[in-house]
């Protein structure tokens, strides 16, 4: 039943989350069943030093040849990422910007949903949407790591899935502010993918230039993969990605609240 | 509280242009106001602004005493609103949309509901995206009934609607005003304003031109009569009454324009064996046309 704009939003993206599961669980399948013959490559540590250093320490490949670290390299330090930024800033740019551009929000804000609150359930449901999308990362991960013998613990796979889940929702938050903000949704999703790109290009940076290693803390990517993310436990640090979304939600909702509603 | 919908030098600029220069409208409980003029007049920039959906950009506007900038949340709650352009949830069924507002409202009667649905002979099983022009507006004209507000805001309420849903339409008007609460309709088609409204305000350019009882403006209103003589018609004697605007013969019919009381004119054509007198209602259409004449000749 549709009794909320909350419900009403998780509604509206079951479809979206299916699609998104499927092709996660499909990628996961896929890495952990070349695991076993790469952790049996007779080599594999010569061939790893062949890499250019910088590739070496960009995706940690030290320790490509541990279960862990071959998930850290191959998806948690930037296929992930970025699925989980893409789901979450498409969910959030079209949560209120949306709306507003089909010509349905008019009548939404004519009942007792204020503005404040439509925001607020909106961010709700995409925060519910995202940790469904790491609640099945983590029960991929953990099946195929049991079937292919990754050796991966569920601890320290609980800590990898929630920097991601963390990681995007942070960028998904930003897009349904600037889309609340300005009520285009393309903008929302210009600004939130540029921020996202931005905070990459800085971790990248950091890893492998020194002048701007004291900078790269405030990098979300730096926040959610510094020494892992697998492996990583739960660090103070990832606190800042949901934080900072929150900060930015929050001082969107007056300007939310006071403008003009786009007519249709 | 006199009032319904109050506004006081009610302006509303969009990026340094005009759409609404100032208006003070005072729209009595228990009547149907009808609000006229041209598309781009302001009709749906005054309509957004008393459901506090957008900001004044100068004077302000209060609903049941309350003030649609600062009381919003609880000015909305007793308003029934249909935007210009209605829009629902494609992939929603009738049933679906209306149960989801009706959550979210509160304290609908679903028993009102299906009653609405069945006077628009609407059914609420199909989804709002395979839907017919007319059936989604009749979408929006149940979402804006349904709970039964004090207020009702219907912004082109009848777009798309063929003639019979119309008539249920205005049918549902009226019976909201006999209930004892207010219309307030825009349009830009007059019959349909003239059928249902009490009073009327007609705005052209960001501004009010009139505000008038529809009695009153259609007994001021300009008139046309055509009288047929047995014998010929006397020109110059008509020509004398006052009221008489205008007068075209052909054969023993003078066709007559008069404005005002018609009194004298009878008095003296009657001696002259008036054979036939057909006399054209006064629409609004004429009245409006009247209006914006004289607008357009300073």
């Amino acid at each position: 039943m549709l009794r909320s704009v909350f419900r009403k939003s998780l509604r509206d993206q079951r479809r979206a989350l299916v699609g998104w599961s499927i092709g996660i669980v499909l990628l996961i399948l896929l890495e952990a069943a070349l695991w076993p013959s790469i952790r049996d490559m007779p080599d594999l540590s010569q061939f790893l030093q062949s890499y250019p250093e910088s590739m070496r320490k960009l995706f940690n490949l030290e320790d490509f040849g541990t279960g862990t670290g071959f998930l850290n390299a191959e998806l948690f330090s930037a296929m992930l990422p970025i699925l989980f930024i893409v789901f979450a800033i498409g969910r959030g740019a079209r949560s209120v910007a949306g709306e507003e551009e089909a010509g349905t929000l008019d009548v939404l804000l004519m009942t007792r949903v204020s503005p404040v609150r439509l925001v607020l359930q909106q961010a709700a449901a995409l925060a519910t949407a995202v940790f469904a999308l790491g609640t099945v990362l983590f029960a991929a991960v953990l099946a195929c790591s049991a079937a292919f013998g990754l050796g991966i613990g569920a601890a320290d796979l609980a800590g990898g899935a929630l920097a991601m889940v963390l990681l995007g929702l942070e960028f998904g938050w930003l897009a349904l502010a600037v889309g609340a903000a300005t009520g285009r949704r393309a903008l929302a999703i210009g600004v939130a993918s540029a921020a996202a790109v931005a905070a990459y290009v800085l971790y990248v940076a950091g890893q492998l230039v020194d002048a701007v290693k004291p900078w790269q803390p405030l990098s979300p990517f730096q926040q959610a993969l510094d020494g892992g993310p697998l492996g990583a436990g739960l660090p103070a640090a990832y606190g800042w990605m949901p934080l900072a979304g929150a900060v930015v939600v929050a001082l969107v909702l007056p300007v939310f609240n006071g403008r003009d509603i786009a007519a249709h | 509280m006199d009032s319904v919908i109050h506004t006081w030098n009610l302006a509303k600029s969009y990026r340094g242009r005009p759409a609404l220069r100032g208006i003070d409208l005072a729209v009595p409980r228990n009547v149907v106001f009808g609000y006229l003029g041209p598309n781009g007049a302001g009709k749906t920039t005054t309509i957004r602004l008393l459901a506090g959906l957008i900001r004044p950009t100068a004077g302000h506007a209060e609903i049941f005493g309350l003030d649609v900038v600062h009381e919003r949340e609880q000015a909305q709650c007793r308003i029934g609103y249909l935007p210009g352009e209605f829009v629902a949830y494609p992939d929603l069924t009738g049933q679906q949309y209306l149960r989801y507002l009706a959550h979210l409202r509160g304290g609908v009667d679903w028993s009102l509901v299906e009653r609405i649905a069945k006077r628009l002979d609407l059914d609420l099983s199909v989804r709002y995206g395979a839907m017919s022009h007319g059936n989604r507006q009749k979408i929006g004209i149940a979402q804006a009934f349904m709970h039964r507000p004090d207020l009702l805001i219907l912004d082109e309420s009848t777009a798309g609607l063929d003639p019979l849903i119309q008539r249920e339409f205005l049918g549902m008007v009226r019976d909201a005003r006999d209930d004892g609460r207010t219309v307030f309709l825009s349009s830009h088609i007059l019959y349909e304003v003239e059928a249902v409204a009490d009073i009327v305000a007609i705005l052209r350019h960001g501004q009010l031109v009139v505000v008038e009882s529809v009695d009153k403006l259609k007994t001021q209103a300009v008139r046309r009569i055509d009288l047929t003589f047995e014998g010929a018609p006397p020109l110059g004697e008509l020509r004398e009454v006052p009221a008489v605007r205008d007068i075209r013969l052909s054969g023993s019919t003078a066709h007559l324009v008069v404005e005002g009381s018609t009194a004298q004119l009878f008095a003296v054509a009657a001696p002259h064996r008036i054979a036939q007198v057909v006399t054209h209602e006064p629409d609004l259409e004429e009245i409006f046309m009247a209006y914006y004449g004289q607008e357009a000749q300073p």
